[in-house]
């Protein structure tokens, strides 16, 4: 679902906008699943890695739905409302992250609703994001949520700031979609377009589903290790995941990729040092900014050193790019 | 709900002598002796499956029944599809851990043994 009206701006502007100022985003093909009942919150504590039985009324956490081998599923914002948990899952996986839920649901009080269809998610981001007209009189700290009132329809604002920069999730039932994209357009807050949102992504070095994310990788690697508890005990997969911790058993790393060159790369290249395999990019995109910069995002094995560069393979070349670390030394 | 007398089936729950005692014990002990013995398994543990021992009032409506050693088992159908062949032991002495599932279905257990993944 993408309503516009005003598509009279540039890639650049847009950029501008969106790292600047403030833009407007279609986020409803992010999952979101309503899970119902006494022990939905439980049950999803003791199926991924982020402590969640403290979560107060209103507030959100960021959690990892783990296999029992340790890999990641997805990676879940869970938000406490009133009545109900709503889960934001990955677009792709939504329907894998209700089935695993139900799998593991036996006789606990838990009923799963994938709400994703019957409701619409538009976001408004960026450093001035706060001060846009519906969201001016909302104080919100990350993974807090508020119910507003957009011309009439009750919305659900969630602030996620998915793109590292200040976000706020606006959710309605799908038949008011229109009214908060309206509102917003006519305010003068520009939609900028999924290509966009993609080259801010990988430049804030945001790890997403099918790319970054998936059974391949655990949350170590992926540079998800804030949102992983070591003290609340058990979860499907804590074993491995305090493991890998505990010993730094963590094969590979999350990195950013910066480089200057017009040739083109796939996703799915190798990234070579002195002639080696050393790594895989797994995104990239090039900056609208009117030079040839682009950027991405890879893994590569850990004993890659942490200042210099790495090579991409690209139809026989190789491509200098220099590495800018995602995940923290520690 | 169905109720059977424990044979010695690979397709039933069993419970060894030794076990019930100390499940009677237990249930005198919290002034439950007329309770069932609830037997299932739950999502969580480090491997995906943890399991669930628990006095009831009675079995539940959909609850599969087991009757062996003068004690009356009930087990959850989904629960049970994890369960069955399982043998409830008990162990004790130095080592002992108490009442340890023996479980055909178990594939890999976690290190301290308290939850499994089929």
């Amino acid at each position: 679902m993408v309503r516009s009206q005003q598509q009279t701006t540039s890639t650049a502007e847009e950029y501008e906008a969106l790292t600047k100022g403030a833009a407007l985003l279609d986020r409803s093909a992010v999952g979101r699943l309503r899970l119902d009942g006494k022990d939905a919150l439980d049950l999803l504590n003791r199926l991924s890695t982020n402590q969640l039985l403290d979560l107060a009324l209103g507030q959100g956490r960021p959690t990892v739905l783990t296999s029992n081998k340790g890999r990641i599923i997805d990676l879940l914002t869970v938000f406490r409302l009133e009545g109900y948990l709503l889960v934001l899952t990955s677009a792709e996986a939504r329907q894998k992250v209700a089935e695993h839920i139900n799998f593991y649901t036996f006789g606990e009080d838990v009923h799963v609703e994938d709400v994703t269809d019957s409701t619409s998610m538009l976001s408004v981001c960026g450093p001035l994001a706060s001060e846009s007209p519906p969201l001016a009189s909302v104080e919100l700290n990350l993974y807090e949520s508020a119910s507003a009132d957009i011309q009439g329809v009750t919305t659900t604002v969630l602030r996620t700031d998915s793109l590292d920069l200040p976000g706020y999730d606006l959710i309605v039932p799908l038949e008011h979609e229109a009214q908060p994209w309206e509102y917003l357009e006519v305010a003068g807050v520009p939609h900028v377009s999924g290509r966009v949102v993609e080259t801010v992504r990988i430049m804030r070095g945001i790890p997403v589903h099918g790319h970054e994310l998936g059974e391949d990788f655990n949350p170590l690697e992926a540079g998800l290790k804030p949102f992983i508890s070591f003290t609340k005990g058990c979860y499907v997969g804590q074993e491995v995941v305090a493991r890998l911790n505990t010993y730094q058993k963590a094969q590979r790393r999350l990195v950013g990729l910066k480089w200057g060159t017009d040739a083109p790369v796939k996703a799915g290249a190798e990234l070579k040092l002195d002639g080696q395999v050393v790594g895989v990019l797994t995104s990239f995109a090039r900056l609208p900014t009117g030079l040839i910069i682009n950027v991405g995002l890879g893994y590569v094995k850990k004993s890659v050193p942490r200042s210099g560069g790495v090579g991409i393979s690209a139809d026989g070349n190789v491509l200098q790019a220099n590495l800018i670390e995602v995940v923290p030394d520690k | 709900m169905t109720t059977q007398t424990a044979e010695r089936t690979p397709l039933t729950i069993h419970i060894t002598e030794k076990a019930a005692q100390h499940i009677r014990k237990f249930a005198e002990q919290a002034g439950k002796t007329a309770s069932v013995l609830r037997v299932g398994v739950k999502g969580g543990g480090c491997s995906g499956l943890t399991y669930v021992l628990d006095l009831a009032d009675a079995p539940g409506e959909n609850d599969k029944v087991i009757q062996e050693h003068g004690l009356t088992l009930c087990v959850d159908k989904k629960s049970y599809i994890f369960l069955a062949g399982t043998t409830l032991e008990y162990s004790d002495g130095l080592n002992g851990k108490g009442f340890v599932f023996n479980n055909p279905n178990a594939k890999t257990t976690c290190g301290c043994g308290t939850s499994f993944s089929v």
